[in-house]
C-alpha cells in the first residue's frame, strides 16, 4: 500500500489539505441507498456511480461502510455492505451509532462521502464528521438532493469560506488522482 | 394554539429558550475575523437589531436565554487541524493573531459576544467549538435540565451554525424554529438557499417563522 495516493483536483483545494490519504486512513460512506431514496430521487446514475466507486475503493484498501435509515434494507447492488451496516433512525449516520467510534478505531482520518439526499442525511453527516475533525470530500455525482438547486447550494456552503464542511469533487477527478482512465457513469 | 410550533400540543414558556447562535465581534463587527478576511459583514452584522428585539420579547417574557460563542481553548487542543489549515489558507488562520486578538480563540477581544446583545445575569453560555451548538457542549443536558425541548434559533450564519444546530437539534427530538429575519449568512445567496432546505419536506427538521410569529406566540403561550 501507498504511503498515499495523489491528492484530488476538488473544489476548493486539492483534497486532502495535507496531501495524506490512503487505504489505511480513509473511508467511503454510502448514505442512505436505499430502495425508497433511490426511487423517489430517480437517482439510478447516482447510485451506480456510488457502486462502481465501492468496488474501486475496495481494491485500494479503503473501508467501505453503507449507512440504512430504518427498517428499509439497502439496495440489492450494495448487499455485500449490509452485514456492516450503521443502522440509524434519523437523518444523520452519526447521532446514537457507533460510527464515529468505528471509524477512530480503524484510524480513519479521511472520509468520501456519497448519498441521499444531499441536502438531508448527507449533509447532516458530513456537517458532524467535519465537527469531529474528519476531512471530507462529497463526491457530487454520487449524491442527489431533492432538487438541484438545493444540490449546487449544499455543495457551495460546503466550498465557502475555503471549506467550511470540506471539500467537494466528483467521481471522474478521483479517478484521475488515481490515474485510472474511463469514468464510472453508467447512463 | 399557532402554526408557530411545527409541534401543535401546547406550549409553555417554561419549555422554551431563545438560543442566540454566534453573533460575535469577529463574525458580525467591522474589523472583527470577517471583515479582516476581506468579506462583506454588513449582512451579519444587521441581525443585530433585529436580535435586539427577540432578546428583549425574551427578557419580558421570562423564557430561557441562551447565547453560543464559537472558540477555541488558547492551547487550541480543540481545534482540529484541517479547520486551522482551511481558515490560514483562507488568509487569516484560527488561533493566530490578528487585529482583534488571536482569532476565534476564549477570552480573545474578537470572540466576544457584539455588546448590543451582551449576556446578562442568569442567562447561559455555550462555548462551543464546532458550527454544532451541541457538538462537544453540555447544551442537551442544560436544556434537559431546565424541561426545555422547544428552541427559537436566531444568529449567525444561517448556512452554517444556524443549519448544524437546527438539524442536530432535531435529531435530539427537540422542537426548533429559526426565525428568518434574525439569520443571515456572509453571502446572500447561501441564506436563501438555507432557509430552503430547512422548510423542506413541510418542517421535517423543525419551522422557519419570523419575529411577528416569535412574538404573537410568546403573547398566547402559557407560563
Amino acid at each position: 500500500m501507498p504511503d498515499t495516493f495523489p491528492t484530488i483536483a476538488a473544489n476548493p483545494y486539492a483534497w486532502p489539505f495535507d496531501g495524506q490519504w490512503n487505504g489505511g486512513d480513509t473511508a467511503l460512506l454510502l448514505l442512505g441507498f436505499q430502495k425508497s431514496a433511490v426511487a423517489d430521487l430517480t437517482a439510478q446514475n447516482e447510485l451506480a456511480v456510488a457502486v462502481s466507486l465501492a468496488d474501486l475503493a475496495r481494491g485500494l484498501g479503503i473501508a467501505v461502510l453503507a449507512s440504512q435509515r430504518g427498517l428499509e434494507a439497502l439496495v440489492s447492488e450494495l448487499a455485500m455492505y449490509r452485514s456492516e451496516a450503521v443502522q440509524h433512525r434519523g437523518d444523520n449516520a452519526f447521532f446514537g451509532t457507533q460510527l464515529e467510534a468505528n471509524l477512530r478505531r480503524r484510524g480513519i482520518r479521511n472520509l468520501l462521502i456519497a448519498g441521499l439526499p444531499t441536502d438531508g442525511l448527507v449533509h447532516a453527516t458530513q456537517r458532524t464528521a467535519n465537527d469531529m475533525g474528519f476531512e471530507c470530500l462529497l463526491v457530487s455525482d454520487a449524491s442527489k438532493a431533492t432538487s438541484p438547486a438545493r444540490h449546487t447550494a449544499q455543495l457551495r456552503m460546503t466550498t465557502f469560506g475555503n471549506g467550511l464542511f470540506g471539500a467537494v469533487a466528483d467521481s471522474a477527478a478521483i479517478l484521475a488522482a488515481l490515474a485510472i482512465s474511463g469514468n464510472l457513469h453508467h447512463a | 394554539m399557532s402554526d408557530f410550533w411545527p409541534e401543535i400540543a401546547p406550549a409553555r414558556r417554561s419549555a422554551m429558550a431563545l438560543l442566540i447562535i454566534d453573533m460575535q465581534i469577529d463574525f458580525c463587527a467591522p474589523g472583527g475575523w470577517v471583515d479582516q478576511l476581506g468579506e462583506d459583514v454588513s449582512n451579519t452584522r444587521a441581525m443585530i437589531a433585529p436580535i435586539q428585539r427577540v432578546l428583549a420579547a425574551a427578557r419580558v417574557a421570562g423564557i430561557t436565554v441562551i447565547h453560543t460563542r464559537e472558540g477555541h481553548k488558547p492551547d487550541l487542543s480543540d481545534l482540529p487541524a484541517n479547520k486551522q489549515w482551511r481558515t490560514r489558507v483562507h488568509g487569516l488562520g484560527i488561533g493566530d493573531m490578528g487585529a482583534t486578538g488571536r482569532i476565534l480563540v476564549r477570552g480573545e477581544p474578537g470572540w466576544q459576544i457584539v455588546p448590543e446583545l451582551a449576556p446578562i445575569d442568569g442567562e447561559l453560555i455555550i462555548d462551543k467549538p464546532g458550527k454544532s451548538s451541541f457538538y462537544a457542549t453540555d447544551l442537551e443536558e442544560q436544556l434537559q435540565q431546565r424541561g426545555i425541548d422547544r428552541l427559537v434559533i436566531v444568529g449567525v450564519t444561517s448556512d452554517c451554525c444556524v443549519q448544524s444546530t437546527f438539524r442536530d437539534g432535531f435529531e435530539r427530538g427537540l422542537e426548533c424554529v429559526v426565525l428568518q429575519d434574525c439569520t443571515a449568512a456572509v453571502e446572500t445567496a447561501n441564506h436563501a438557499a438555507a432557509m430552503d432546505i430547512l422548510k423542506a419536506y413541510g418542517g421535517r427538521w423543525g419551522g422557519v417563522s419570523d419575529i411577528a410569529g416569535f412574538t404573537a406566540m410568546l403573547e398566547r403561550a402559557d407560563a
